[in-house]
């Protein structure tokens, strides 16, 4: 495929009833690459990421994702979703999981990959149920990467991984990105939004500011990343 | 013991319950709807049994007795030939004929009567009034025969079930399938809804699966269930509890586990009008509890008053319950036309059911 955004959003309104959630957004995320979506908690970034997965319909603007105007079915089979909370069966195994989500997407050899990314091919045998926060939230990225999509959509992946953990998410996801996987991370933290090639800040469903961490330091007047946003935020609010 | 904090509990349960608008109109309606209808099915029944007399006397006190159960107030009697007694039987226009044979006047007068009773049979409790009522028409024979007691044995035959049929087995025919379709039912809507609760739902509407590869997925999933469930409940059933069967054991089978198809879609498609498992089992008391009212299983549609007769008219329950009764009491097979339709019936709802759970199924959250 020749087009250079993996994701075009184009002038995106989005609200639920008097809500408006998303007012015209416009966002694009290159082929290959990091995009964090940072912002508080209710700015919009989980609609944003529900809006590329076809969960949701914008009510204004387009939303083009690997080259196919959403919503649209088919092209679900290259995107891979980490929702917020670990959406495992609680019931089953790991690696059933696992297992199941290969098969819905039809890469059913890709199971044993994915749990060596995530460090649980020795835990394959634990019932999810059984499991503490940090696991449960690698199975469900493995489930989210088995069928190795070309986008990655991960919606606050590191919620409640130790330090040490999500240095090693990291180092996969740079891995993956490598390989020309698109990847949008949405987090609230700063220490993870360093690590993106390119932030868009979104407040109260509007796109405040993009561009590359150094970048939002200048636009921000701060080399701090968390007081730039603040900055960032304030003005615009005013 | 700290009254405040009991007293935290009790304000945080009805803080919740004040919100929960749906959880109040069900504690507050669902008592009323359930008991006036017991109250309207009992009370406003049409529950006299309609009997056929054909009096064959050539004597004189065959009239006086068919006058007598004329005027009995406990049935609702009409003159017939013999010979016709059987077919009315089998078309359920009758729940009893009384024959009073040629010789009935001259054998009263030598002071013993044996009418012949021929009872429909498949529900117990119906033969009871008409046997009483022949009883009192009895009495007013004695009167005519001057100064003598005429001792009377009735001659009953069964056209089904028989003199040991009980209770068990009129009920059993049909909660053979209830209790299958009740409880594959509870099963499919709680596991539905933990779908959506546990957020799966969504990764599933992210993923290209289609709609309906979800819902014929999860229809054959407890499908499997089901039928184990429903081959378990029937061989209890005929071995341990030795319920009455004339019918062919897999047709049986094959009704049974048709309504339990019917129960996974049912299931699927009320798990999208409810937010919680709590609201979910609030459909027992709103879709079961009137299904099994109205479906004929405890009170027959037929001595129903009028209106409610139209509405167990359009539950396919009951033409699931008049099925089960129809092959193991009556013995029906594939060639009765009430069978082909109550299996059609159920058959035709269960398609109704997987398009309305597909359609229902949202893609989109929002």
């Amino acid at each position: 495929m020749s087009e250079t955004y993996a994701v075009d959003i184009e002038d995106v309104s989005k609200s639920f009833g008097a809500l408006k959630a998303l007012n015209g957004v416009t966002l694009r995320v290159r082929r290959g690459e990091i995009y964090g979506l940072l912002g508080p908690n209710g700015a919009g970034k989980t609609t944003l990421i529900r809006l590329v997965c076809g969960l949701l319909e914008a009510h204004a603007g387009t939303v083009t994702v690997l080259g196919q105007r959403m919503p649209n079915v088919p092209v679900l089979r290259h995107i891979g979703y980490m929702t917020q909370q670990a959406a495992l069966y609680p019931a089953l195994s790991v690696e059933e999981n696992v297992e199941f989500f290969a098969a819905i997407n039809g890469a059913d050899a890709g199971v044993k990959a994915a749990l060596e990314l995530v460090q649980l091919y020795d835990r394959r045998g634990s019932v999810v149920a059984t499991l503490s926060g940090g696991m449960r939230q690698r199975c469900s990225l493995a489930c989210a990467l088995v069928h190795r999509p070309e986008l990655l959509l991960l919606d606050e992946p590191t919620v409640g991984i130790d330090p040490q953990l999500r240095v090693q998410f990291w180092d996969s996801f740079r891995r993956m990105a490598a390989e020309g996987t698109t990847i949008i991370v949405s987090s609230h933290v700063m220490d993870e939004a360093d690590r993106c090639q390119r932030l868009g800040l979104i407040q109260y469903g509007k796109l405040l500011a993009e561009g590359t961490p150094a970048d939002i330091r200048t636009q921000g007047g701060s080399q701090n990343l968390e007081e730039a946003f603040l900055a960032l935020a304030g003005r615009k609010e005013s | 013991m700290s009254g405040h904090r009991v007293r935290a509990i009790t304000r945080r349960l009805l803080q919740g319950f004040r919100r929960d608008r749906r959880t109040l109109a069900l504690l507050f309606v669902a008592p009323i709807v359930i008991l006036g209808l017991l109250g309207y099915l009992m009370r406003g029944s049409t529950s006299s049994p309609a009997v056929g007399i054909a009096n064959e006397d050539s004597g004189p006190l065959g009239a006086v007795v068919a006058d007598a159960l004329r005027h009995s107030s406990h049935l609702k009697t009409s003159e017939i030939a013999a010979s016709d007694g059987d077919a009315k039987l089998k078309n359920g226009s009758l729940v009893a004929y009384i024959v009073l044979p040629a010789d009935f006047s001259q054998r009263a007068q030598s002071g013993a009567v044996a009418p012949e009773v021929h009872l429909e049979g498949s529900q117990p409790g119906e033969d009871s009034p008409v046997i009483q009522a022949l009883q009192q028409a009895m009495i007013s024979l004695a009167s005519q025969v001057s100064g003598r007691s005429v001792n009377f044995q009735p001659q009953l035959t069964y056209l089904y079930g028989g003199p040991s049929y009980d209770t068990l087995d009129y009920f059993g025919a049909a909660f053979v399938g209830l209790v299958v379709f009740f409880l594959v039912f509870v099963i499919t809507i709680v596991s539905f809804l933990n779908e959506r609760s546990q957020g799966t739902l969504e990764r599933l509407m992210a993923s290209p699966l289609r709609r309906g590869e979800i819902v014929l997925g999860y229809m054959l999933g407890f499908t499997v269930i089901a039928f184990v469930q429903a081959a378990e409940v029937l061989i209890f059933s005929l071995a341990v509890l030795k319920i009455h069967n004339e019918g062919n054991v897999l047709l049986i089978f094959g009704v049974e586990a048709l309504m339990a198809i019917a129960a996974v879609n049912l299931g699927i498609f009320l798990s999208m009008f409810a937010r919680s498992e709590f609201q979910a089992v609030q459909f027992i008391p709103l879709v079961v509890v009137p299904q099994v009212l109205l479906s004929g299983i405890i009170f027959p549609v037929s001595t129903e008053p009028g209106p409610l007769q139209f509405l167990s008219d359009v539950l396919p329950l009951t033409y699931a319950v008049n099925g089960m009764r129809d092959i193991m009491v009556k013995g029906a097979d594939l060639t009765w036309s009430s069978l082909q339709l109550d299996i059609a019936v159920v058959a035709g709802f269960c398609v109704l059911l997987i398009a309305a759970g597909t359609a229902t199924l949202r893609r989109r959250l929002g």
